[in-house]
Order: structure tokens, then C-alpha cells, then sequence
């Protein structure tokens, strides 16, 4: 049933061809397979339904990874150090979520812990969990609950522009002391680029079609 | 060939697999998510998540984001505020970075919005791949606003007790948080399916399947 033709297209559950709708004007379409690097465009409205990626499950494994490596660095080593006379602070995520909580912001506190710890650990962990294992064809237990979960998680991941607060800080902090660089500030960029390249690695419907047909060997 | 919409023949895609569906199932029968025409409520949901974030947008842009203490005695800083000490410094760039992440964004996005449900309502015309631009802008620039409210939060980190002066957050940020994931909920629950349904004449706004 699983058959797979050299560099057209990932297998499917189904041979038959099977329709799509464009998620922008609905119109009703014959899904085309596709060669490596290629993108399927809506006939009416031209917008992108889906695209082929090349060597996909084995970037978003890798790229995920290397996403979470990076992600344990972050917290491990502070961004940003400031010394002035016996007074030293350092910055980690979690700090600046602290300190918001102590200055009386809980609700702010809470909101920037997802943005930037929980909504970008659930995405690179939940892509890491469902598409090493396809690779072998396998999908482990509660692998469609986790694709949904990270899917959802994916809009509210704001590395990128805490990376760019973080930027800004800098330019604001000005004299206010010694400033030092560490290695966190290199291990959040090397996050947000990961993070991206492992969402940008594979397909949505490339990794459903992969995780359907994995659900479908078992009994 | 004619091209026909999915849900004129009663086929929903699924909003989280792609899969194409009879909406009559209920449910996705690949990844059990709720299978819908379109978006339910798509345009009330919105006008509601809009009509708040436009209500918090006056006290996120009047009242202090954060206040500087320092050997001069407590300075308050509006967003505004800011964004003029570093025009003054002559810091252009970060200037125009958070005038653009804090205040144009916001406004921009929120117009677009308001435009966007108009012409899906039918009260104003544009070509469908117009608008369709505009609601790529809308959900690809939101995120950045929150810029703003990472900057306070790592400057009250750094900047504390000691021979340093303090930061101390202001009553504007949780409204500014709210204004930004407002957005962010008004954008998604916009279905941009009903704009093309208004360009071929169907209506569907108020499915409820
Ligand atoms: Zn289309
Ligand atoms: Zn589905």
C-alpha cells in the first residue's frame, strides 16, 4: 500500500488522487504530487497550499535538535551581564520574567514565560517527538495530540522578538555600567534561527500525511 | 474548467491537517479536530477582540510604561516619551524601530482589520488578492509589537537596586501585552475564505456547521 516513488512527492496512505482546498478562498483542487523543492499554488488565488521539502524529516530532526541544545544554553548562561562597582546582574529569560513578577506584573510575568519558554519548548520538542521517530516510519504514543498541540503553539513562539528586546535593551542601557555580551545572547540567536528552520523543514501536510500512514502499519 | 469552492459541495478542510472532509462527519477523520465550513462566528469574534484592543489602546499609549529612578528623582516614560529621548539622543534607528513595532504597528493592524471585516461583510470592495496581501501583513507583523513589553521586562532585570539606578514597570504594559495578543486573536479568528466568497457571490459568514 505504502509506495513510494523515487523523489516525486512523500507516500501517501492513498494512491488515488486526493483533493485540497485552498485555505484562503476554498476552491476545490486536484492535489498534484511533486518534485523535491517544488510548491503546489491555488489555481484561483495563487496562494502557496503546499510545498515538497527536500531531505524534510531529516532537517526538522536536526534542526530541532540543535534547537533544544541551544535552548538548554539559554537558560543555563546569561545574555547580558552589567557590573557597576560591587553591584552585577545577569539576564536570563527567566530572570526578566522574576523580576516583572516582583514588580507586581504576575500577569505579564506569566504571559512572557509562554511567549518566550513554554510556546517555543512545546513547538521544537513536539516537531523533535513526532518527526525523528517517521523517520523510521514509527509514531509514538499521543503523536497526533502533539502535532496539534505544537501546530497551535506555533504563532504565540516570540524568540525572535525577545531577541530583538533584547537589542533595544542594550542601545537603552547606555552608561549605566560595564556591559558583557555572554554566551546565552549567541545561543538565543542560534535558537531562533533552528526554531525557524525546522518549522520552515517540513511540510504541514507532508508531516500528516508521513504521521497517517505510520498510525495506519499499526493494528 | 470551473472551479468550485469545497464548501458549496458540503467538503470542509480541516483547519489543522489540511485533510478534506464532508462537514457532515464533524470531525476530522484523520487528526479528530472540529470540522467547520468556515471559521465559526468568524466576524463577531472578530469585531469583539477588536473593539477591546482599540478600548486598550489608549491606556497602553497614555499612561507610563515604566518609570526610571534616578539621582534627578522618578522619571515616567510613555511609549511616546521614549521613542522621543531616543530620537533626541539621535538613535534613529531604535527610534524607529519601536515607533514602528509600538505604535504604528498596532494601528495599522488594527485598521486592517476593521477593513478586512468590512469588505468580508460586503460594505466596501476590493479585489480578494488585495485583501488577501493585507491579511499576510497583518498576521506575519503582529508578534513584533511585543517588543516593547520584552524591553521593560529585561530592563527591570538589569537595571536595580544598588549603585544603578531603578526601573520600575508601569500600569501601561499589561494593557499593552492585552492590545498585542488581542490582535493576535482577532487575525486568527478572521476567516479570509470570506472574502473570496463575497467576490463569487456566496455567503457564509454566519455557518455555524
Ligand atoms: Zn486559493
Ligand atoms: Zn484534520
Amino acid at each position: 500500500m505504502k509506495r513510494h516513488l523515487p523523489a516525486l512527492s512523500w507516500p501517501r496512505l492513498d494512491d488515488a488522487p486526493i483533493q485540497v482546498a485552498c485555505p484562503f478562498c476554498d476552491a476545490l483542487q486536484e492535489a498534484p504530487r511533486l518534485p523535491e523543492g517544488d510548491a503546489a499554488h491555488c489555481c484561483r488565488c495563487g496562494e502557496m497550499l503546499y510545498q515538497n521539502r527536500p531531505r524534510s524529516l531529516a532537517r526538522a530532526t536536526a534542526f530541532s535538535s540543535a534547537a533544544l541544545i541551544f535552548m538548554v544554553l539559554v537558560h543555563l548562561f546569561p545574555s547580558i551581564t552589567v557590573t557597576a562597582g560591587s553591584v552585577r546582574r545577569e539576564l536570563t529569560i527567566l530572570e526578566a520574567a522574576a523580576a516583572m513578577y516582583r514588580e507586581g506584573n504576575p500577569l505579564v510575568a506569566v504571559g512572557a514565560v509562554f511567549f518566550t519558554v513554554i510556546a517555543p519548548l512545546v513547538l521544537v520538542g513536539g516537531l523533535l517527538y513526532v518527526a525523528a521517530p517517521l523517520r523510521f516510519g514509527i509514531a509514538l504514543p499521543g503523536a497526533k495530540s502533539v502535532t496539534r498541540w505544537f501546530q497551535l503553539c506555533e504563532p504565540w513562539s516570540m524568540l525572535e522578538v525577545f531577541l530583538l528586546g533584547i537589542l533595544v535593551a542594550l542601545l537603552k542601557l547606555g552608561s549605566v555600567g560595564e556591559i558583557h555580551l555572554g554566551v546565552g545572547l549567541w545561543a538565543l540567536a542560534g535558537l531562533v534561527f533552528c526554531t525557524a528552520a525546522a518549522m520552515a523543514g517540513i511540510d504541514r501536510l507532508e508531516l500528516w500525511d508521513r504521521l497517517e500512514i505510520a498510525l495506519h502499519k499499526k493494528p | 474548467m470551473e472551479i468550485r469552492s469545497a464548501a458549496a459541495q458540503g467538503l470542509a478542510s480541516c483547519h489543522l491537517c489540511g485533510k478534506v472532509s464532508p462537514v457532515a462527519l464533524g470531525n476530522c477523520p484523520r487528526c479528530h479536530g472540529a470540522l467547520h465550513l468556515r471559521k465559526p462566528r468568524s466576524l463577531e469574534r472578530t469585531w469583539c477582540f477588536l473593539l477591546a484592543s482599540i478600548a486598550l489602546y489608549f491606556p497602553a499609549n497614555l499612561m507610563p510604561i515604566m518609570t526610571v529612578g534616578g539621582i534627578g528623582g522618578p522619571e515616567s516614560d510613555t511609549i511616546m516619551s521614549g521613542v522621543i529621548s531616543f530620537w533626541r539622543k539621535g538613535d534613529l534607528l531604535v527610534a524607529a524601530i519601536i515607533f514602528a513595532a509600538s505604535i504604528l504597528i498596532p494601528i495599522l493592524k488594527m485598521l486592517a482589520l476593521i477593513w478586512l471585516c468590512l469588505a468580508a461583510a460586503g460594505k466596501t470592495h476590493a479585489s480578494p488578492k488585495n485583501l488577501a496581501r493585507l491579511y499576510h501583513l497583518t498576521e506575519l507583523v503582529g508578534r513584533w509589537s511585543m517588543v516593547d513589553v520584552f524591553v521593560v521586562a529585561i530592563l527591570v532585570a538589569l537595571v536595580q537596586v544598588g549603585a544603578l539606578s531603578t526601573v520600575v514597570p508601569g500600569p501601561a504594559i499589561l494593557s499593552f501585552a492585552a492590545v498585542v495578543v488581542l490582535t493576535m486573536f482577532a487575525a486568527m479568528s478572521f476567516d479570509p475564505r470570506l472574502l473570496w466568497d463575497r467576490h463569487t457571490g456566496a455567503d457564509l459568514s454566519d455557518t455555524h456547521e
